[in-house]
């Protein structure tokens, strides 16, 4: 007893001690091929189960999780014990049946968890990494499918497969390295040579940087050093959890011009993407939210639990990671806006990574990374790589007034973004 | 069947229990459960490894029908590794003063609740605190006949302040994990300070990027310590030619004196009785006088670079054994620190950790401290916030110039691979030339 059958038997018998029972239920299977030496080292294969069980009675909360369907009965009196410490709530209980027309996409048919195919995109990896001359220092491929479910005593039964396809590639020559990656529900959007060449490129390329004065600069920041340092900041900052215990530097300021007019934030659940869904990670229907629209703060996101505590209602934002409970996230989020020819003319410094954004401080908004193969760029062309040099700011405020967004846009990980040049910051050089 | 040369199972069955308060209210207190295993096979040439939820390692049947499967999947790999021998061992797990499963959930609670509550200082508008507990039932063996079992017992929490006024924001944060019982009584006083520090944060001047003198406190050299030494001696990254110390056995790395290591015999966060490949764990001294003297091994790493000791195998439960650091430091020089502050005359003093992250291959790292103070003619003088450092690993250790005589110890989790493992780090306070602050003040 593993599926669906399990899920009937625990709601049954967990509706005899609680007002309400939720089942959270997923499987799945993954392969990975690891590169050693320039060449595969390792093949993983892993199957995993898992169930969360939330009750709710007189407005307490209890949750629990388990890994092993023989131990559904203790999931269950754990999650009714934690109820009865959790402080007691406004709650209106779990969603009902709705009737999901949207199509929301993140499950490729025609992925195949093979071992055999996760190596295949290794040597597409590294044929692509051969164009330059360098090391391949790490990397690899990995092909997963997951089925999940969520029911509940209201009567929601809903499921869904997904994939991943995903690939990356780290090289070194000398002491230059170069990193790249992607990752797409869609085994046919991942072009493993190009990843390959492109983190072999970086590598090549930044080999010899110049050092940089101290100093104020135009900067461009690629999708990958926008996505790192602004999914630190903005994606906690637009939790409804945080603006309401006061933890959000953007509580008080909906219907203010916080942003340059070129930026709008927005999830799409609908779009396609790794986040991509019709329902939440509690049973409610997901919907395309408008964050930020022209630089003016629309709204915040809200789960169940955060939303009938304060009277705002779930927007349908309720994610979950591992084995533990739901909480406020994104699932296919945007960083949009109109674009301009490259990201700009004038000579900037180019930024590709950073080290350390998750050090940055998500209250105030600020802080100070090391950058990864940074670039002079002129008219769209990296022309004189950089040695080394930290960026330093303050992400509410460099939001403010933008350089403009370049045509570049790319996915990292949930976040969609193009590259954003701004002027008029911050380098401090070595 | 395809050719094994070795294999290994290591099975992780436990329970995780969190209690989390936020702004005085409970949002959630409860445990889960997992059961993971993870079973490696050394084919012709590398590994193939399967991970199962909820495997019966004493079942014959099921584990040899693993080890096929696994056998299959090493089929594809093509890089030739070998294992070298290692000695074996298991040491005692230190006995627990209290065992936190002899607490309930309520008394947790009200425990975790107390230390929230001291946060609330004047000036804090938000406080949170977290709970956890891990209760891990290991279990290992291998084709050579070893086998070993034990249980860790970890108990910890951490506790955040965030002070606001006039729509500043800054936040304070204390933590403090061991693997030695329960650890929630008497603790209000964490608490309190990571209110203060919100709140004298309120008033702190923004960090001056540039080059000058620094001084670290014990927490944040800690960090430095793993960050700008320890990753770059793991063997793997070593191995693969991802280690700027690569190459560099018996050249002089740092200053005289300096002496780093790797300990996971010691009873700190990072303690292990017996690494996950089931090889006795020992001290192991990175750096010894400022020379580079040994990486850090597991087997496969030990056979292919040498120049190291193994015992440093770890994993996440679910996930296959990679080198990691457990409990790293630098040891104590002599000098005071008071001494120090006089001799770093002007710069600036960094204080905690927010983190820090480092690319070992272009020996280059980055951490991020609490918060700081100005050092003006050898005294402490301004508060100052947002400020981090970062440096390249080959020169900043000859910028060491002072060694102080405090050493300490601090607990966190430190991430490689995607998984996660409990590590400690520390040191005495230190006295940095040159070191490149980064912070955005004029």
């Amino acid at each position: 007893m593993k599926g669906e059958d399990l899920i009937e038997r625990v709601l049954r018998e967990g509706e005899r001690r609680a007002d309400e029972v939720e089942v959270f239920y997923a499987r799945g299977e993954s392969v990975s091929t690891e590169i050693k030496k320039g060449i595969i080292g390792t093949a993983e294969e892993a199957e995993a189960w898992s169930m969360a069980i939330r009750t709710v009675k007189d407005g307490r909360i209890g949750f629990s999780s388990t890994g092993d369907p023989d131990r559904w009965k203790e999931c269950l009196d754990a999650a009714l014990a934690s109820g009865r410490i959790a402080t007691p709530q406004q709650w209106g209980g779990f969603p009902k049946p709705a009737n999901l027309t949207s199509t929301a996409s993140s499950s490729d048919g025609d992925l195949i968890v093979a071992v055999e195919d996760a190596a295949g995109m290794v040597g597409d990896l590294l044929s692509g990494a051969a164009e330059h001359p360098v090391e391949v220092v790490g990397g690899g491929a990995n092909l997963a499918r997951s089925y999940l479910m969520v029911a509940n005593t209201s009567g929601v039964l809903y499921g869904m497969d997904r994939t991943v396809a995903a690939v990356s590639l780290e090289a070194i020559r000398e002491q230059s390295t170069g990193y790249e990656f992607d990752a797409s529900p869609f085994r046919a959007d991942i072009d493993a040579r190009s990843v390959g060449e492109q983190a072999a490129s970086l590598a090549a390329r930044s080999l010899g940087g110049r050092d940089i004065e101290t100093g104020r600069y135009d900067v461009v920041l690629s999708p990958i050093a926008a996505a790192s340092i602004l999914g630190q900041v903005l994606v906690p900052a637009i939790s409804g959890r945080n603006v309401k215990a006061g933890r959000s530097f953007l509580a008080d300021k909906i219907g203010e011009q916080i942003f340059d007019e070129r930026l709008s934030v927005y999830d799409d659940p609908f779009a396609p993407g790794l986040g991509s869904t019709a329902w939440d990670a509690e049973g409610v229907p997901t919907r395309r939210l408008v964050f930020v629209q022209q630089g003016v703060l629309q709204r915040f996101a809200y789960d169940l639990k955060t939303g009938y505590r304060y009277g705002e209602g779930s927007t349908g934002s309720a994610v979950r990671s591992g084995g533990e409970g739901p909480g406020i996230g994104m699932h296919n989020l945007f960083v949009d806006g109109p674009r301009m020819k490259d990201p700009g003319d004038e000579r900037a410094v180019w930024i590709h990574d950073v080290v350390g954004a998750h050090t940055a401080n998500p209250f105030s908004g600020d802080f100070s990374v090391e950058i990864s193969n940074p670039f002079w760029v002129e008219e769209g062309d990296l022309v004189d790589p950089i040695r080394t040099a930290m960026f330093s700011g303050n992400v509410f405020e460099m939001l403010r007034e933008i350089g403009g967004l370049g045509k570049d846009t790319r996915r990292v990980g949930r976040l969609t973004i193009p590259s954003i040049r701004l002027n008029n910051q911050q380098i401090i050089g070595k | 069947m395809a050719e094994v040369r070795y294999y290994d199972i290591r099975c992780v069955r436990g329970e995780v229990t969190l209690v989390d308060i936020d702004n005085g209210v409970v949002e959630s207190a409860g445990t889960s459960f997992f059961d993971k295993a993870v079973i490696r096979v050394l084919g012709s040439k590398g590994w193939g490894i399967l991970t199962r939820d909820h495997v019966d390692i004493d079942s014959k049947r099921e584990t040899n029908s693993l080890v096929e499967a696994a056998a299959r999947l090493a089929a594809v790999t093509e890089d030739r590794l070998d294992l070298a021998d290692a000695p074996r061992g298991e040491l005692p797990v230190p006995p627990l003063e209290e065992d936190p499963r002899d607490v309930d959930l309520e008394e947790k609670t009200r425990l975790l609740a107390g230390i929230e509550g001291a946060a609330r200082v004047l000036g804090v508008a938000n406080t949170r605190a977290r709970y956890t507990e891990g209760i891990d039932a290991v279990r290992f063996l291998d084709s050579n006949g070893n086998e070993y079992s034990y249980e860790a017992v970890r108990s910890g929490f951490s506790v955040l302040a965030i002070a606001s006024r006039n729509g500043v924001m800054q936040m304070g944060s204390e933590r403090d994990h061991i693997i030695t019982g329960f650890n929630l009584r008497g603790k209000q006083d964490l608490g309190r300070k990571a209110g203060e520090v919100a709140v004298s944060l309120l008033d702190a001047k923004l960090a001056k990027g540039g080059t000058r003198r620094a001084v670290l406190d014990p927490e944040l050299a800690g960090v430095f310590t793993h960050e700008a030494v320890g990753h770059a001696s793991e063997g793997d990254l070593v191995r693969e030619g991802a280690s700027v110390l690569g190459g560099k056995i018996g050249e002089r790395i740092g200053c005289e004196g300096l002496v780093i290591v790797d300990d996971p015999t010691l009873h700190e966060f990072g303690f292990i009785p017996v690494d996950a490949e089931g090889v006795a764990v020992q001290r192991t001294e990175i750096i010894r006088d400022g020379i580079l003297s040994s990486y850090l091994h597991n087997r496969e790493t030990l056979a292919a670079v040498g120049n190291g000791v193994p015992g440093h195998a770890r994993a996440e439960h679910g996930a296959p054994p990679i080198v990691r650091m457990s409990n790293t430091f630098i040891e104590n020089g002599d000098a005071a620190y008071a001494e120090i502050l006089s001799e770093c005359r002007d710069g600036i003093l960094l204080i905690g950790s927010r983190g820090g992250q480092v690319d070992p291959g272009r020996g280059v790292f980055q951490f991020n401290a609490e918060y700081g103070y100005l050092i003006e003619g050898g005294e402490t003088t301004d508060m100052v916030r947002d400020v981090s450092l970062s440096g390249e690993i080959l020169s900043t250790l000859h910028n060491i110039t002072l060694l102080g005589d405090d050493r300490k110890m601090s607990p966190g989790y430190c991430g490689k691979g995607g998984q996660s493992v409990p590590v400690s780090d520390g040191a005495p306070h230190l006295l940095l030339e040159n070191a490149t602050i980064g912070g955005r003040g004029e």
